[in-house]
């Protein structure tokens, strides 16, 4: 008997099929780039021309900016009794960092997702959280603390509780895990970190001029544990690396939350539940669609042009990025050449799941983080569900660029097409969820 | 000379070390003792080999026809060893009986294999090549079934179907050696038929495997299974030995049948007996409907709402005849509806109002069932519990899960409720612990001092009695289980740990 090599190559390829292993066509997964007004934010920064407005309106306040930041302002305006003030928001949908999107699912966040549970001295925040019902007698409303299990990590080869990296960590390790909490509180106890920073110790601080890897090598801490810990902190506050990030920055993410906090506050659609809440109260004192292309002196008034109309305003809050404001505020030219903060870009996606991938390890958690991956993990929005079972879920992927300067990483940002960030994404999670493919039905990726 | 045919050597001496080693196996597994197992199997195994070599002798005409008749002998019988193994343990009480007969058959049959197949070859080669291949190839098969084993075939296919496998190797090489050896045979097409026969028989034993090994194990683990179904939610299994029918969900026990009563009587009449004027109850979980047999033995209940969540289990109840006996029909009365809804939404959605609530849920085993036991979940079940009402929650056991049974109590207290705590003995679960609750501004609980006709635990004035904790059970300190630090999931876990290990 014998076998021709082309009847072998062919019974290779058959071989498969016979015993059930045929490859399945892939799922499809649908999704696309959601509206992140980019395209608008760059004609602001070339100067480009925005349409002209023919109306003119007179007010006491305009505030720039429809994000968390803008409609605080505005809740505190209309508290202290002002009405005679404009929310200038540039996109279709007021709430910046803090919006929120919705589908059949779930809702979930396109941002920022927690506020970590205020302290004391964070007075106009608890004071919001009052009216908001959040906080009652005292006690924080148990359904919006983010319930257990809060984090969880994934190393090797299956999920533990908790953020920190603990699974067969050595004497040495945990030696260093003890020194930096130790070294941490004394830090908090010198009360330069604190929310508000305002109210921390306002001087410039030795620590300013410091780069986060810097301090820690100067503190001798070498534990690998301890920099991927670090390291993914800064990455999830900042958006930076451990040589972008200050030490005093760096030191701030831990030093500046309460010692014993049992939160943080979270809903399904994130800080959007803020701002959903805001807008209830304050949406008639908000324009969308109205980016300001320039702001200048105007007599003893401030001149705004919008998209919508020209506002004359006695005062002009800017509660935008503060990186625009040099390329709108005609007062502020100077600053555009000046290097000073550098905003790093973002990458979110969300994901909806049909159903629930395979996984070892402990059970889901609201954060979900994959120890040594380049992301900074997910976030599951069903989480704060008061049922025992959730048959789909939405799951809300975050990426910082912290690996590249941040001019290259919006080149990437611009430069790939959609297909390419669900792969990457997909790609990431299926290191830990090898069937995920079969459970995804959407990615929807915003960039940031 | 043919590799082909060496190829076949290693094949067979290969599943001749396959039998061996799933008979010993198979031994250990059933009766222990592996060291005995595996020296008793191996030794039989091979001093009938020895036995099989010396029968060779006798075997004088058509040597090929009779290597082939030993190769198809092997692969059924080898091929069916463990399948006849375990039916023998789960049926008879000839288990050692089977195995060795069988271990010794197919150390015959395997021991005339090669010496047969060494004279066959004897007229096409040189003697000492005869010899030098036939023994390497055979050594070679060894090793590679002795790795392939428990590296490949034990995790993957199971011994069941590792045997079959090995059979279906056999009834190959036989059939290859009608074509191989075609001149040497006077009829091939009998022997072809033969060999395609047994082929068939050994590849439908391959899909039925799993059937076998579940007839085999309901047998061997002494209860029959009378029901099992992986729903959404669940897997539900019911088991039934003699009188005695058993409930187990996720592979939890959930009640049997013997003793019941005494956890359904404890879980309802304290509480229910005191309120005499109670008129609508609302059952949480509990899809068993044995508390909801318990409530209708009150004729003033007008009303009885069931939520639970997984509606195949309030089907099976309502309709399964084993299991409308043992509830009394209860899911099917008039005065009973049956809500399949996730019961802490449910709460949320709903404002209907009951005198009595029973709370029955699984154990706070994980985090998703631990909702169901935090201040939160408390505080939305009190809005609907009339001013007087009370709830009852079943609470773990006191004894063995000491921290989580005060943990559950504790989180009432902070859910603003007084608080009465009691416990019975339940023979399949041991100490049970349960709680009763009331609205901080209701009058202080009584147990009551008379309790519905026809109980088969309580009577009347023992109930008083269940409220008294032994020093081992009494109150420890413990934090409240809430939605964002559920600690009763962590007490659980360690104390349960502490007792399985």
């Amino acid at each position: 008997m014998s076998i021709s090599r082309r009847e072998f190559i062919a019974g290779l390829v058959a071989a498969p099929a016979l015993v059930g292993l045929t490859n399945k066509a892939p799922r499809p997964i649908a999704g696309g780039f959601v509206d992140d007004a980019m395209g608008v934010g760059h004609s602001l920064r070339d100067g480009r021309a925005v349409p002209h407005p023919r109306d003119r309106r007179r007010v006491h306040v305009a505030v720039v900016g429809g994000g968390i930041a803008g409609l605080s302002t505005a809740w505190e305006l209309d508290r202290r009794g002002a009405r005679n003030f404009v929310v200038l928001e540039l996109a279709a949908q007021a709430g910046g960092n803090a919006r929120s999107g919705e589908n059949d699912v779930s809702a979930y966040p396109w941002a920022a997702h927690y506020v970590p549970v205020p302290g004391p001295r964070a007075t106009l925040v608890r004071e919001l959280f009052v009216e908001l019902g959040l906080l009652r007698d005292g006690e924080w409303d148990e359904r919006s603390l983010c319930f257990s299990p809060q984090e969880r990590l994934f190393m090797h080869g299956e999920w533990h509780a908790g953020l920190e990296p603990e699974f067969a960590m050595s004497l040495g390790d945990r030696a260093e895990f003890r020194r930096f909490a130790d070294v941490v509180a004394a830090q908090r106890a010198t009360g330069q970190f604190t929310i508000p920073s305002a109210l921390g110790v306002s001087r410039a601080s030795a620590l300013d001029r410091l780069s986060m890897d810097a301090w820690l090598r100067e503190q001798g801490f070498t534990s690998p544990r301890l920099w991927w810990y670090v390291d993914y902190a800064c990455r999830d506050d900042y958006g930076a690396s451990l040589r972008q990030t200050s030490a005093w920055a760096g030191i701030h993410y831990f030093a500046a939350r309460e010692p014993d906090e049992r939160g943080p506050l979270t809903w399904p659609d994130g800080n959007g539940w803020i701002t959903k809440r805001l807008l209830a109260k304050l949406g008639g004192y908000v324009k969308t669609n109205a980016p300001v292309s320039r702001v200048r002196r105007e007599g003893s008034r401030w001149r705004l042009t919008s998209a919508r109309a020209e506002y004359d305003a006695d005062i002009v809050i800017w509660a935008a990025p503060a990186f625009v404001a040099p390329y709108v505020v005609d007062e502020l030219r100077a600053e555009r050449r000046r290097t000073g903060f550098v905003y790093s870009p973002w990458l979110t996606a969300n994901i909806t799941l049909e159903r629930w991938p395979a996984e070892r390890g402990s059970q889901p958690a609201w954060d979900n983080v994959i120890y040594d991956s380049p992301g900074l993990g997910y976030v599951v929005a069903t989480h704060q569900s008061l049922r025992t079972f959730e048959p789909r879920t939405v799951w809300t992927y975050y990426h910082a660029f912290a690996d590249l300067t941040p001019e290259l990483a919006r080149q990437e940002l611009v430069r790939r097409d959609w297909s390419y960030w669900r792969d990457r994404i997909l790609d990431d999670l299926a290191r830990v969820h090898a069937d995920i493919r079969d459970c995804v039905s959407r990615v929807d990726v915003l960039r940031l | 000379m043919n590799v082909a045919l060496f190829l076949s050597v290693l094949a067979i001496a290969a599943c001749g070390l396959i039998y061996e080693l799933v008979a010993s196996a198979l031994a250990s597994y059933l009766l222990g003792d592996s060291v005995l197992q595996f020296s008793t199997v191996i030794g039989t195994y091979l001093f009938a080999m020895g036995v099989g070599s010396w029968l060779s002798r006798y075997l004088t005409r058509g040597l090929v026809a009779r290597f082939i008749g030993i190769e198809l002998m092997v692969g059924v019988i080898g091929g069916f060893s463990s399948t006849l193994l375990f039916l023998a343990f789960a049926y008879t009480g000839a288990f050692r009986l089977v195995l060795y007969a069988l271990v010794v058959v197919i150390g015959v049959l395997v021991g005339l294999e090669i010496p047969l197949l060494m004279r066959i070859l004897r007229d096409r080669y040189a003697f000492k090549e005869v010899v030098s291949n036939v023994l390497t190839f055979d050594y070679l098969g060894a090793l590679a079934a002795s790795l392939a084993f428990p590296i490949v075939l034990v995790p993957k296919l199971g011994l069941v179907r590792s045997a079959i496998l090995f059979g279906i190797v056999n009834a190959v090489i036989a059939l290859w050696s009608t074509f191989l050896f075609a001149e040497l045979l006077g009829t091939r097409r009998a022997l072809r038929a033969a060999c395609v026969a047994v082929l068939t028989i050994l590849t439908v034993g391959m899909t039925q495997a799993k059937a076998i090994t579940t007839l085999a194990e309901d047998n061997i683990y002494s209860d029959d299974v009378i029901f099992s179904r992986d729903t959404r939610y669940q897997h539900i299994v019911l088991t039934a030995w003699k009188d005695d029918l058993r409930l187990f969900l996720n592979s939890h026990l959930q009640f049997s049948s013997r003793d019941e009563y005494r956890y359904h009587e404890a879980l309802v009449h304290p509480g229910l007996a005191a309120l005499p004027g109670a008129r609508r109850v609302l059952v949480l979980g509990g899809g068993d409907g044995l508390a909801v047999r318990e409530i209708l033995r009150y004729p003033s209940i007008e009303s009885v709402t069931l939520v639970d969540l997984d509606p195949e289990m309030t089907r099976l109840f309502a309709t399964h005849p084993l299991l409308t006996k043992l509830n009394g029909g209860s899911l099917t009365s008039p005065k009973v509806r049956v809500v399949n809804a996730d019961a802490f939404v449910w709460l949320d959605q709903n404002t209907e109002m009951f005198d009595f609530a029973v709370v029955d849920f699984p154990d706070p085993n994980n985090y998703a069932v631990g909702k169901l036991y935090t201040t939160a979940f408390y505080r939305a079940l009190e809005r609907h519990v009339s001013r007087g009402g009370l709830f009852v929650v079943q609470s773990t056991s006191p004894l063995f899960a000491r921290q989580s049974f005060w943990s559950i109590v504790e989180t009432l207290k902070r859910a603003r409720l007084k608080t009465y705590p009691y416990h019975v003995y339940v023979p399949s679960f041991g100490e049970w612990g349960f709680t009763l609750a009331a609205g901080a501004d209701a009058p202080p609980y009584a147990p009551p001092g008379t309790v519905p006709p026809g109980l088969r635990f309580l009577a009347g004035p023992d109930v008083a009695q269940l409220f008294t904790f032994p020093r081992d059970m009494q109150a420890v300190a413990v934090e409240p289980n809430r939605l964002n630090d559920q600690v009763l999931v962590r007490y659980y876990e360690k104390e349960f740990d502490a007792i399985n290990r």
